[in-house]
């Protein structure tokens, strides 16, 4: 009989392995020596404009129908089978493009450069997530991202995480985003979508890079549940953080919770917060130290983040298109290549001024510098705050969902015993 | 989380085990075939068909063959199908993978849907809140220090040296807050032309730069000197004799065109040089290099181009290997006939006796060697030219003639490259032929260029017979190559460098001729200037000057600038008709070939060195 982890781990990697198949070169077009005339390159037309509304109505429709789902229905069937058809939709149909996770990055570019003309869809995919984040916590994520749907297919075997393993791993979503919001911000890159796992698997098309990054997740994802959302995903910090403040969050009991402790295992993402009724007895001494550490940890974080930041200043600007193309000038024209590449003869052939590629890669790399400081005391405050947070006392008598950390799946409300004010007989029993 | 199967539906339960075992069997032959087509189109590549590469060979050299033609296009054609069968195969078989992959995935989560929760029991991982925060602080703490440590590796790891490149590439002015700065120094199509056509010397190949100016010195001092100068380094200053490269082209501006010696107009400063020497000014920064020796001392003289000031004068003498006695040498040779190099570092020089020495700006001496006394009946006198942190010695002498690349900061050899030749006076030549660096040497019975990196040899062409004393030019992917009693020879540069056009009708002695894309300029000993024609060897004009020429003509600003032996410059336009523009008089002998900076002029006569400009 099929044994489901072994098989599907190999299963998984035959898989992923085979999608590298699809990596292959296009064959070059002929050369003709009788005058054949090549037809002109058939461009596809563009997407028919109504198409943008359709997508922000079914993104409206979906966010609904799984807030609905979680809060209403309390219905973790319902949330699969609405993720189920966003991953259809945005996954499968809309081939991963258009997407939340990414529109950070043009939303950031559009922010820094006034002539990126962000397209008006692209910017409602960025905020209407984040309303319905304010207003119902992370119901996108649980329902309407299909990087999402498409990690919790494949989560059979999920296990907690050590909560000491699981704080450090949250710290990679900052440093994502920061470097996302960098690498935009200079106009460098969409770092976001180059190296979007899942995108080849939509696209049925992928390098061996991407497949390889997406057997990666998707392996892990059997025994780590979304491991992409939770230690990586840079919108996700976004709505984190606004989750915190959610208007109304989903419970975990629709009722009083009678503390039965059955869900207390249930969250694969280990968002639920365990009730601490514990006062921690501390003297003044402590709680003066205790405050003197935090004040004083946080500038010497953002310094010294800022600091090393700024040192990465041309490890990051080495990234940038123009910033390669000075490089390679500099070392041809002082050095002289036996070949040059063909970026330099792209620009060779353009008449434009070698001095304006220099000024432009000196003020990129400038802006690096900028924002390496920025980027590096980002990630020093985030630290700070996060290792803040654990300083922090936190009373609570319930079973409640971490409101920041919680995906809104609605799995633990299947594990409540409580249904309104009764609670079912069977269950009561074990309980 | 465990989940507990319910009796009921064992069925279903059993029905979707078996989809889910189906699907994945089919799903797993599915990726193995797809595997297996990969790898065997990655072995038979048809992109790049071995076969259809020889048999299109084949056809370049035979294009009439009509059989041939017709085997090439049913290979290409069974390439072809081969290639697009397997892209349908892919494309169909991912599908059908996703399909039966979805099938898995379906079977199992629905397995998961129909059987009850059994919650863990409680109680099992009651953790304390507050061990689990302490851990977390710790742990959230260590990933923050592991991060900062990344970033410093990475930074370490790192060339910081772009931002310092792409400032001394913008002309060295630093921008405030990272604005763009004015320099003027790219490349804009026609300067790129320039350099690749008329300016083609562009130079020694140098990447970083880390000369730092200290307070406490005077400017053009390197208070740290590693590295090698940039190219827009090399052309502010005038590294040695013929400028840049050695070409006889320089870039500077506003150079003047009148002076008079006798009166002073003009002359901003004259100072007397202590020992005689025919090597040539050359400056870098405020600093102006010479050399002079007699057959008892040889010296290294510093001087400030802006006073004139002698600033230091170094003996080069109890050189390990230097011979007791100097060399006996042609009176119109000396014992510093050799030009001096530098790389804005070190200064560097060589006399006739065969030591060679580095020095810093400062005068101290970095090292020095003897390289041999060469066998050489007039007495050395190549000239030293500066590649990377190396300087480049053609050492062609009696017997054992060679071309070598000397360390700059330790002396030390770094190749060395034997040459098949006769002894030679002329002297190396470096450019950048559009592909590559070609370090260019005329000695009988040859011209070849050499690898500066590694001294191979590129290429050489049989054109000289005869002592060689003028060293070739250069312009726009030709080479050209003249001595006395010989031939002026016009080589084609390419994958195999072919002679253009040859004449013998003016030959120089000494001189060397200077090029542009369109002109070749030949200065005789005798005093004839004549005007070429670059394709084809055609006379533009010729002019008498009749007075012996021993400088090279130098061009700058469109002009040409040739000393006569009494110190008379002819100014004239680089054109294809004879303009003389000035005729201005030093008042003093000369045998050197006049150094260049912005405004002004340097010219080392018999026994001063003459400052021109306003």
């Amino acid at each position: 009989m099929f044994r489901k982890s072994r098989e599907f781990w190999l299963l998984l990697l035959l898989m992923l392995l085979a999608g590298s198949s699809f990596a292959i070169q296009r064959f070059p077009r002929p050369e003709f020596e009788t005058g054949y005339q090549q037809p002109e390159t058939m461009l596809p037309g563009p997407r028919a404009e109504i198409m943008a509304v359709v997508d922000l109505a079914v993104l409206i429709l979906a966010l609904s129908a799984v807030s609905w789902m979680v809060l209403k229905k309390r219905s973790r069937k319902g949330v699969f089978w609405v993720s189920m058809f966003s991953l259809v939709y945005f996954g499968f149909y809309r081939e991963g493009c258009i997407c939340a996770v990414g529109s950070v990055q043009n939303v950031t570019l559009a922010l820094f450069d006034p002539t990126y003309p962000i397209p008006l869809t692209v910017l409602a995919f960025f905020i209407i997530p984040l309303i319905f984040t304010l207003f119902f916590g992370r119901t996108f994520c649980a329902g309407v991202c299909p990087f999402g749907a498409m990690q919790d297919l494949v989560a059979f075997r999920p296990k907690t995480i050590n909560s000491k393993v699981d704080a450090a791993l949250g710290m990679m979503p900052y440093l994502y985003l920061g470097l996302a919001v960098l690498f935009a911000a200079t106009g460098t890159d969409f770092i976001i979508c180059r190296y979007d796992p899942f995108v080849g698997i939509f696209r049925i098309n992928a390098g061996f890079s991407m497949l390889l990054f997406a057997a990666i997740l998707l392996l892990t994802g059997i025994f780590i549940a979304r491991p992409y959302c939770r230690y990586l995903c840079p919108y996700g910090v976004l709505l984190n953080w606004i989750s915190r403040f959610s208007y109304r969050h989903m419970t975990i009991t629709p009722a009083e919770c009678i503390n039965c402790r059955l869900c207390e295992n249930s969250c694969p993402y280990g968002a639920i917060k365990i009730p601490n009724s514990v006062k921690y007895a501390e003297t003044r001494r402590q709680r003066v130290r205790k405050l003197m550490f935090i004040t004083l940890l946080f500038p010497f974080l953002m310094v010294g983040g800022g600091w090393a930041g700024s040192r990465l200043q041309e490890t990051f600007a080495g990234v940038n298109r123009t910033v390669k193309l000075a490089k390679e000038l500099l070392v041809s024209d002082q050095n002289g290549q036996d070949v040059e590449s063909f970026e330099i003869k792209a620009f060779r052939s353009s008449g434009k001024p070698l001095t304006e590629v220099y000024q432009e890669a000196r003020i990129i790399l400038h802006r690096f510098l900028i924002g390496g400081w920025i980027l590096g005391a980002f990630l020093g405050l985030t630290t700070g705050l996060m290792v803040a947070g654990k300083l922090l006392e936190n009373h609570q008598s319930d079973y409640v969902p971490d409101k920041g950390a919680c995906l809104s799946c609605a799995r633990c409300t299947d594990y409540c015993p409580v249904m309104g004010n009764t609670m079912p007989t069977e269950l009561n029993h074990k309980a | 989380m465990d989940k507990l199967p319910d009796k009921s539906p064992d069925r279903t339960i059993r029905s979707l085990h078996i989809t889910a075992f189906a699907g994945s069997v089919f799903a797993l032959i599915l990726s193995v075939m797809l595997i297996l087509n990969f790898l065997q189109m990655k072995r038979i590549d048809p992109l790049n068909s071995r076969t259809l590469i020889l048999l299109n060979e084949r056809l370049k050299t035979n294009p009439e063959d009509k059989t041939l033609r017709e085997e090439i296009r049913s290979l290409d054609l069974l390439a072809r199908k081969a290639f697009f069968t397997s892209q349908w195969q892919i494309r169909i078989g991912g599908y059908l993978l996703l399909i039966s992959g979805l099938v898995v995935v379906i079977s199992l989560k629905t397995t998961d849907f129909i059987v009850k929760i059994s919650p863990d029991e409680p109680g099992r991982q009651k953790l304390d809140f507050w061990e689990r925060q302490s851990a977390s602080r710790k742990w959230i703490a260590g990933a923050g220090v592991v991060m900062i440590c990344s970033a410093l590796i990475l930074a370490f790891m790192t060339d910081h040296e772009l931002g310092r490149d792409l400032e001394h590439a913008l002309g060295g002015a630093v921008a405030a807050k990272g604005e763009p700065a004015n320099a003027n120094v790219g490349s804009d199509k026609a300067n790129r032309e320039n350099r690749m056509v008329e300016l083609p010397a562009d130079v020694p190949g140098m990447v970083s730069d880390s000369v730092t100016q200290s307070a406490d010195q005077p400017s053009g001092f390197a208070a740290n000197p590693v590295g090698f100068p940039t190219q827009a380094e090399i052309r502010k200053n005038f590294p040695g004799f013929r400028g840049p490269g050695g070409i006889g082209i320089d870039h500077h501006k506003n150079i003047p065109v009148s002076w008079d010696g006798k009166s002073g107009k003009n002359i901003i400063w004259k100072t007397k040089i202590p020992l005689p020497g025919f090597n040539s000014p050359i400056v870098w920064d405020d600093r102006i290099f010479l050399s002079g020796a007699n057959e008892t001392r040889r010296e290294i003289y510093g001087i400030d181009a802006g006073k004139g000031t002698i600033l230091w004068t170094t003996v080069i003498d109890k050189v390990p290997g230097s011979p007791a006695k100097a060399p006996a040498v042609n009176k119109e040779t000396g014992q510093a006939a050799p030009g001096m190099t530098t790389d804005g570092r070190r200064v560097y020089a060589i006399f006739a006796n065969g030591d060679i020495a580095a020095l810093n700006f400062e005068g101290k001496i970095v090292w020095v060697k003897n390289l041999g006394v060469p066998s050489n009946h007039y007495g050395h006198s190549s000239s030293l030219i500066m590649y990377k942190d190396r300087v480049i010695v053609q050492y062609d002498q009696r017997g054992s003639a060679a071309v070598m690349a000397l360390a700059g900061p330790t002396g030390d050899v770094i190749w060395k490259t034997q040459r098949a030749v006769k002894v030679s006076w002329a002297s190396p030549v470096l450019v950048h032929t559009g592909t590559r660096m070609e370090l260019i040497l005329a000695a009988e019975p040859f011209i070849a260029a050499y690898d500066p990196e590694n001294g191979k040899e590129l290429w050489r062409t049989d054109c000289i017979n005869g002592e060689v004393g003028p060293s070739v030019a250069y312009a726009d992917g030709r080479v050209f190559s003249v001595n006395e009693y010989s031939k002026l020879t016009a080589i084609q540069l390419g994958e195999q460098p072919r002679i253009l056009w040859e004449d013998s009708e003016y030959l120089s002695d000494v001189p060397s001729p200077v090029a542009t894309a369109q002109y070749l300029f030949l200065a005789t000993s005798y005093g004839t200037v004549v005007c070429y024609n670059v394709l084809n060897g055609e006379k533009f004009w010729e002019h008498e000057f009749d007075q012996t020429i021993y400088s090279s003509p130098m061009m700058a600003e469109g002009r040409i600038y040739l000393l006569d032996k009494l110190g008379v410059m002819y100014i004239f336009n680089a054109s294809d008709k004879f303009q003389l523009i000035g005729q201005p008089v030093l008042g003093e002998g000369t045998f050197c070939t006049p150094a260049f900076t912005d405004g002004r002029l340097y010219i080392r006569g018999n026994n001063n060195l003459y400052c021109i400009g306003k």
